[in-house]
Parts: structure tokens; C-alpha cells; sequence
């Protein structure tokens, strides 16, 4: 089992996270920012559109474009009035960056939702947060209660303790009233979402990008970062989780678009591999580390994105071949087994990611196996869990084959957890 | 739909493996090492009429034809 932190750091950032100070009481937001700014659907994808920004849940959807597809879809559908959710769920234990942000702003967050549900004419905004993170539950619990927002009903919704309860068409599952696990879908939440409604469907740090925009104007979000990825992200910054299975020492960060590793990893951190996305991310090279900047265009060359923003060091010493071992084996056990690929590749991935970090060349069985699970499921599942195993082999490709001769500095003793 | 033609998709959650349809549709369809369909790439005009019989005789109803 690996579950997320207890406790975390959020430091100061340029944006969302620059009013740290005034506390999270809407008072202190409202004295800020003044009251919320009304827009219609075209001011504020005229603002907004052209920021580019991404959904953060990992998929890196531009928001704007659900946006309007929300809107088309609501024009030959006059019946079915749109529906927005904010996805806070954060299903991936080394992500903290959504409950932080709750927890600091979550005034920011909610204004985007009211924002977004005015523009495409919704009056139900839903906000999912995860059973494990009680505290994100309560901020916003905290926060709704401390709102006046005309014309909008909020409901808060809180999700199963597992990793696949955030993907999409699982948080819409929830809401629905069903088990929060991953169904098959044929269209994107925008066009058939909760109830066959068009649902406005993003994860919590994309409204509060919104909202930033809109209080802020356009011009000054676009000062920050670069020009083809204006303003910031927020990231979560980590090390290996802890023996008993929980990430400890976790800091979130705000990073300008384009800003370099090290403005915000050590020394230690620039020379170590780095997995960037999650356990659904990619490793990166020590030797590329000290170049990364913090864009998906500058991620995309060395084969990694920013997913999640979940950035997790080795800096400790950790070796990656066992660490890859303990999360593919963490990952199949949190298969929902609803997937037949899916419920038989992943522990088959398991023991053979573990067979390598025991000294057994199991890669040609793990090539086959990351090719079977690939696209093979109702969610990403497997494919993130494939993306993880098959980055381990390709960027790392020297570690690897240094540990298959016993001459990787790692431990023998192997903290695998039995599948 | 596009001019390679349409593609066969699996629902599967729904999907329990049975194999029918590798057994109609055997140049479209292979079946894992679990006995899960592996889809060869999309179905070609002429292939459309085996593939929608592969579609309805699912026992699951798991196997589409988009």
C-alpha cells in the first residue's frame, strides 16, 4: 500500500499561490479581488482561450476546448443543462498539489467553478474530493458554507481512497450515485457526461487557473511563463514513499511555465533520476535532470510530461529499477479488476518488474507485456502503468542494465511489496 | 467513420473473454494470452459485413462497431 502524505509544505508562488498570507477565509478573498467578475461565455473564452491552459489531471486536455464543446453540445441539446466538476479526487498518492491548493485558496478554485457554470449556463457544480484527504474535504466544506453564489447549487462529493476514483468517467460514476470506478465511454465527458448532461469536467487547479485569469485579466497571468505556455503550474515535489508506504516531506510549489529544475529541485535532486507525472509518468535521465524546464513543449523532447505536476527524486540514493518494482506492484494492486487486460497484465507486469529487480533479465517478457495492456481498458490504467515499466527500460536503460550486472549501487534487500 | 474504413472497439469492462469473436473474425481479431481480443487495426469495406455478425453474436454485447 502507498498512501498520500499527512502533512505538506506549500510554499509562496507567483499566482495561485501568492496569498498565502490573508488565510483561506473567503473575507480575505473577497478584500483581495473584490466581488467576482460576471462574464458571458464569449468574454471569457476570449480571455481564456487563448492562455492554453491544460487540464492538470494528466491528460493535458486544453480546457478551453471542453469549454466549447460544452457550449456546442448545449445548443443542440437545449434540454439538458450543462453540468460543471471540480475534480479534486487526486488519486495518485504522489500528488498533493489539489488538497494544498483547497486547503490555501480554495476560494480561487470554487470562483472558477461559478465562473465556468455561469459561461455554459450550469446551475449543479459538483466537487469530488478523496475519502484518505479529509482535510480537502473540509476546506471545501468550509468554503461553500462561506460563499453567496447566486444561481448555483453546490454539491460535495467524496471519493473511494484509490488511484483510478479520479479518472473522469469514474468521478461521474460517483456522482452519479455508483461505485466511483471507471466505465467505458464512447464520447468525452463535454458531450455525454453526468446523467447525459454536457459536464464541464477539470481538475481542481485548472478553475483555479480560470478564476486567475479572470481576477488578474489575461495580460498579467500571460507575464508569467512562456509564450506558448503562459503563466504557472503547480507541482508537487517528493521522494520515495517512506517504508511504512506514506510519502513524507512533500512540498508544493508554483512554477512559472518554462522556469528550470533547478528553481526548485537541490543539488542532489539535479543528479538523480527524476520521475515526472506520477506513477503514471516518466523517468528522466540524471544526466538531462539539470536541463529540464517546466513546459510540456521542453518535457515532450526528453519523452516525459508534466502530467499531475507530481515530480518525485531519487536524490535519496533510491534505486530506480526497485523503485519502479514497488509502484508497478502498488499500481496492479489497485487495478479495479473490472478489465480483463487490465486484471491479468498488470500483476503479470508486477512479478516481472520485480524478477528485474531481483537480477533476472525479464525485459523482453515486460516489452511483451506493456504492448498487451497498452489501450486494452475502460480507463489509462494500464496504459500509465505500461508508460511508467516501459520508461524504466528506455531512459534508464543504462541503470537497468548496470543492475542486471550487480554493479548498481542499490541495496539487494528489496522493499517489494507481495502482490 | 473514416475512408480506412470503421473500427471494431471493445467495452471492456463488459468483455469476459469468451472468444466468439476471434472465431468469426479471425483475421481481425487474435485473442491475449487470457483470452481477451486483440483488435488487428480498422475494418476494411469489405470485412464490415463479418464484423457486424462478430458484434451481435457477443454474448456480452461488449463489441462495437463505430
Amino acid at each position: 500500500m502507498i498512501r498520500p502524505p499527512a502533512l505538506v509544505d506549500v510554499a509562496p508562488g507567483p499566482l495561485l499561490l501568492s496569498g498565502l498570507g490573508g488565510g483561506p477565509g473567503s473575507a480575505a478573498h473577497l478584500s483581495r479581488f473584490g466581488p467576482l467578475p460576471d462574464p458571458d461565455a464569449d468574454h471569457l473564452l476570449a480571455q481564456f482561450a487563448p492562455l492554453a491552459v491544460r487540464g492538470r489531471g494528466g491528460a493535458g486536455f486544453p480546457m478551453a476546448r471542453k469549454l466549447e464543446t460544452v457550449l456546442e453540445r448545449r445548443s443542440s441539446l437545449p434540454g439538458r443543462r450543462p453540468v460543471v466538476v471540480v475534480n479534486a479526487a487526486e488519486g495518485e498518492p504522489a500528488s498533493a498539489k489539489d488538497t494544498a491548493l483547497l486547503e490555501v485558496a480554495p476560494h480561487l478554485v470554487l470562483d472558477g467553478a461559478v465562473l465556468a457554470a455561469r459561461a455554459i449556463g450550469a446551475r449543479s457544480i459538483h466537487v469530488v474530493t478523496a475519502a484518505d484527504r479529509q482535510w480537502a474535504g473540509t476546506a471545501v466544506t468550509t468554503a461553500i458554507a462561506d460563499r453567496q453564489d447566486r444561481g448555483v447549487r453546490w454539491q460535495w462529493h467524496e471519493a473511494e481512497p484509490r488511484f483510478v476514483s479520479g479518472q473522469a468517467r469514474a468521478v461521474l460514476e460517483l456522482i452519479a450515485g455508483r461505485t466511483g470506478l471507471p466505465v467505458t465511454s464512447w464520447a468525452p465527458e463535454a458531450v455525454d457526461g453526468h446523467r447525459g448532461r454536457p459536464t464541464l469536467l477539470s481538475n481542481a487547479e485548472s478553475f483555479a487557473h480560470l478564476a486567475a485569469i479572470v481576477r488578474w485579466g489575461a495580460e498579467r497571468y500571460a507575464s508569467h511563463g512562456t509564450a506558448a505556455e503562459p503563466g504557472t503550474t503547480l507541482l508537487t515535489l517528493t521522494t520515495p514513499p517512506q517504508s511504512d508506504g506514506r510519502f513524507a516531506g512533500v512540498r508544493v510549489v508554483e512554477v512559472e511555465h518554462g522556469a528550470p529544475a533547478g528553481s526548485v529541485l537541490g543539488d542532489e535532486a539535479l543528479r538523480a533520476p527524476l520521475l515526472i507525472g506520477g506513477f503514471h509518468g516518466s523517468w528522466v535521465h540524471p544526466d538531462d535532470v539539470a536541463d529540464v524546464r517546466w513546459s510540456n513543449a521542453h518535457l515532450r523532447r526528453v519523452g516525459a510530461s508534466l502530467g499531475a505536476g507530481s515530480v518525485l527524486s531519487l536524490a535519496t540514493g533510491a534505486c530506480p529499477v526497485a523503485e519502479t518494482a514497488r509502484y508497478t506492484a502498488y499500481l496492479a494492486a489497485e487495478t479495479a479488476g473490472r478489465c480483463g487486460p487490465c486484471r491479468n497484465g498488470l500483476p503479470a507486469l508486477a512479478r516481472e518488474v520485480e524478477a528485474l529487480a531481483h537480477g533476472v533479465d525479464s525485459r523482453p517478457r515486460i516489452e511483451e507485456l506493456t504492448g498487451l495492456v497498452r489501450g486494452r481498458g475502460a480507463c489509462a490504467h494500464p496504459d500509465g502503468t505500461a508508460r511508467l515499466v516501459a520508461s524504466l527500460l528506455t531512459t534508464l536503460d543504462d541503470h537497468v542494465e548496470a543492475h542486471l550486472r550487480q554493479r548498481c549501487s542499490c541495496h539487494a534487500d528489496l522493499a517489494v511489496e507481495a502482490l | 467513420m473514416n475512408a480506412e474504413g470503421k473500427a471494431l472497439k471493445v467495452d471492456w469492462p463488459r468483455c469476459e473473454g469468451r472468444g466468439l469473436c476471434a472465431e468469426l473474425l479471425p483475421e481481425r481479431i487474435l485473442l491475449d494470452e487470457w483470452g481477451y481480443p486483440v483488435i488487428l487495426g480498422p475494418v476494411p469495406a469489405e470485412e464490415q459485413i463479418l464484423a457486424r455478425e462478430a458484434v451481435r453474436a457477443c454474448p456480452r454485447r461488449a463489441l462495437h462497431l463505430f
